[in-house]
């Protein structure tokens, strides 16, 4: 069998995915039908021919594919307008037009659910991070944050998709269509954001003023975005009022969507400063440690100079405070030994000492040292001089470790990570795996909807990565479509799992340029540790195994051959 | 062979010329009965004649009767989303009567099978 053609399961469920996909637009249809029986059974009998196909042909097709629910309700509807067909022509069957109605919006309703629902298993389409095994990701799962929005809008279907290309970035969606319902729920469960629509049934502008409603009662910030059918001045001002910090119309474009829901919920949380003292005194050391953790930064104390490399390396600290006068080495030495390796160059080093001799401070500066501070220290000038450093450290650094695009680590800080995270791992006994991802023919996609497409695509995908791993693993941009992920503490099958249903959700987004729609996927490769134990072993095995993927036809993950 | 498919469903007749396919014949699609005659004249060496009962114009029966009528002695068998048998006593003549159920790519290839055979 040649592996190429599709097989008939793919064409069947091919034509079920066309079936639905042309659902509301048949049942549109139907309505037109039915709006002129309506208006003149007598005249328009014609419609109910029609519509009476139309429904025997939903049922028998719909029980082809399965959807019995659906074939079920248009059997019914069938066999009322064949009620109507066999009266003569002025008359209506009982219960004439209400039935009707009915069950046509409740085809409606059926189909929306088709449409809602996974196509290929009739499973819901929420897009799961953790519906692994509990067991596997365990510990992992208490670091991750599902953000929750909350969409209140009484329009079904622009929703539903919204809804779903929210989830594929990792968002847990929840999705209202009154402004009561809504309020009874953000009572009980607040959500981290909040997209509402304007105009309701109750009022033009319902929406934003259940916002304001609630705002008040709660009397906090609630993050919301308002996504609209109207575009006017009047709807903008009730938003503004309401402390909805954008403005949608709609359609909206789902990308544009979750940037915005990204500001909206002001993503990172602060990350204390992380300081390494070196001081061969222990209570000296504690003492300091305490004033610095009162003040919120992350300390970590060490005691022997020889250790000072490999604990650089996984602590990574932001400032290293050392002590000047230790037996093993002075605290020059130690800076200057410290310099010699290019990725602390630009290290703040602040100098401890009880040395109140100038002449020697400013000999101790020559070494490339940011700051002097004499023991014994006024608490709150050790924290300042402390925190200035690492702030501005950061900020460089920022500059220097991130991709200007994506915002992710550049291709020399991821690995730097990489290797930090597997000394970790060595450690603490514990497995880690690498994912070497690329995007499939990103080169025809720049080619065909040009840079800003392209873009958009990268993006897409750093916040899917960003967002749906933890905080801790470690997401990179190697390349121009080319991605590295660390995943801590995780299993070979644990992370072609995750990765496999990121590949999927990432391949079902709708990407825009112009008035042209396309989608993307990305083929991975995956190694672990402990079967490679040096990381650019990994990072080999990853390559390999992702280009057997793309050699497979892409769209895929493979892993590596010696599991 | 070649098999006449006749559905005016766009996607239900792809299905069935997708089972058909899969059996190793080739499919041939209309829409109606007139553009099934048509594919009938045009086509000789169609060996089998596979048809929904719900199509415009004429009905599927209708165009059993019709091509019986012009002395074509094909197999007929004809899908229906109602119940098979009424459709069987409505016309004896039907090589087999199918219900269109989910399990058409199942069931379908053993009685396209059971009807060449019988021939």
């Amino acid at each position: 069998m040649n592996s190429t053609q599709p097989t008939l399961q793919e064409k069947i469920a091919r034509l079920r995915a066309s079936f639905i996909a042309q659902l509301p637009k048949r049942l549109e249809e139907a309505q037109q039908q039915l709006s002129l029986l309506k208006a003149d059974p007598c005249m328009n009998r014609v419609a109910a021919v029609e519509l009476h196909r139309t429904f025997h042909s939903l049922k028998g097709t719909g029980y082809s594919f399965g959807f019995n629910e659906l074939a079920s309700i248009a059997g019914d509807a069938e066999d009322y307008t064949q009620q109507l067909l066999d009266l003569p022509d002025e008359s209506t069957p009982p219960g004439w037009p209400d039935q009707m109605i009915g069950l046509l919006q409740e085809l409606a309703s059926q189909a929306q659910i088709l449409v809602y629902t996974d196509l290929r298993n009739d499973h819901p389409l929420q897009t799961p991070f953790f519906e692994m095994n509990e067991g596997q990701l365990g510990e992992a799962t208490k670091q991750s944050k599902q953000r929750l929005v909350y969409i209140c809008d009484d329009e079904l279907e622009q929703v539903t998709h919204l809804s779903y290309q929210l989830r594929c970035f990792g968002y847990q969606v929840e999705h209202f269509t009154e402004t009561e319902a809504f309020d009874q729920a953000v009572v009980r469960k607040r959500p981290d954001a909040v997209i509402m629509d304007v105009r309701f049934p109750q009022g033009g502008t319902a929406g934003t003023d259940a916002l304001a409603e609630i705002q008040k009662v709660t009397g906090q910030q609630l993050p919301a975005i308002v996504l609209s059918g109207r575009d006017d001045f009047e709807a903008r001002l009730s938003a503004v009022r309401a402390g909805c910090q954008s403005y949608f119309t709609k359609p909206a474009k789902p990308l544009e969507l979750a940037a915005a829901l990204d500001e909206v919920m002001s993503d990172e949380p602060f990350e204390p400063y992380r300081i390494l003292i070196v001081d061969d005194e222990p209570e000296v050391a504690q003492y300091h440690s305490l004033i610095l953790e009162e003040a919120g930064m992350l300390v970590h104390q060490l005691s022997r100079p020889c250790n000072v490399l490999s604990t650089l390396q996984e602590f990574r600290p932001d400032l290293v405070l050392l002590d000047v006068y230790m037996p093993e080495c002075t605290g020059l030495e130690l800076s200057a030994l410290i310099r010699q390796l290019p990725e602390y160059l630009s290290l703040p080093i602040v100098y401890l000492s009880s040395e109140t001799d100038r002449q020697k401070q400013f000999s101790a500066m020559q070494v490339g040292v940011e700051g002097f501070i004499t023991k014994p220290v006024i608490p709150e000038e050790l924290v300042a001089a402390v925190a200035l450093r690492a702030e501005r450290m950061r900020s460089l650094r920022s500059l220097m470790v991130r991709d200007s695009l994506t915002g992710l680590y550049n291709h020399t800080t991821t690995t730097e990570l990489i290797e930090a995270a597997l000394s970790q791992a060595k450690r603490k006994q514990e497995s880690l795996c690498m994912v070497m991802l690329d995007l499939d023919r990103f080169k025809v996609v720049n080619d065909t909807y040009g840079h800003v497409a392209g873009d958009q695509v990268l993006l897409a995908l750093s916040r899917i990565l960003r967002h749906r791993l933890r905080t801790n693993d470690i997401v990179g941009r190697y390349g121009g479509e080319e991605f590295g992920i660390l995943l801590k503490d995780v299993t070979a099958e644990v992370a072609i799992q995750l990765i496999d249903q990121l590949r999927e959700d990432f391949s079902r987004i709708r990407f825009s340029s112009a008035d042209k729609e396309f989608n993307c996927t990305f083929s991975a490769g995956i190694s672990s540790f402990p079967t490679y134990t040096r990381a650019e072993e990994l990072r080999i095995a990853a390559d390999k195994a992702l280009y057997q993927a793309k050699d497979k036809g892409r769209n895929q993950i493979m892993l590596d051959d010696e599991l | 062979m070649q098999v006449l498919v006749v559905d005016d469903d766009p996607l239900a007749g792809e299905m069935i010329a997708a089972v058909v396919e899969e059996m190793g014949h080739q499919p041939l699609l209309a829409e109606n009965a007139p553009e099934g005659m048509e594919k009938l004249n045009a086509h000789p060496e169609i060996g089998l004649i596979i048809s929904d009962m719900n199509i415009p114009l004429v009905n599927g029966i209708e165009f059993f009767r019709e091509i019986r009528e012009q002395g074509n002695t094909l197999p007929f068998i004809l899908l229906t989303g109602d119940d098979p048998e009424a459709a069987r006593q409505q016309e004896s003549g039907l090589s087999a009567c199918i219900m269109k159920d989910f399990s058409l790519d199942e069931s379908l290839p053993g009685i396209v099978r059971d009807v060449l055979d019988g021939q």
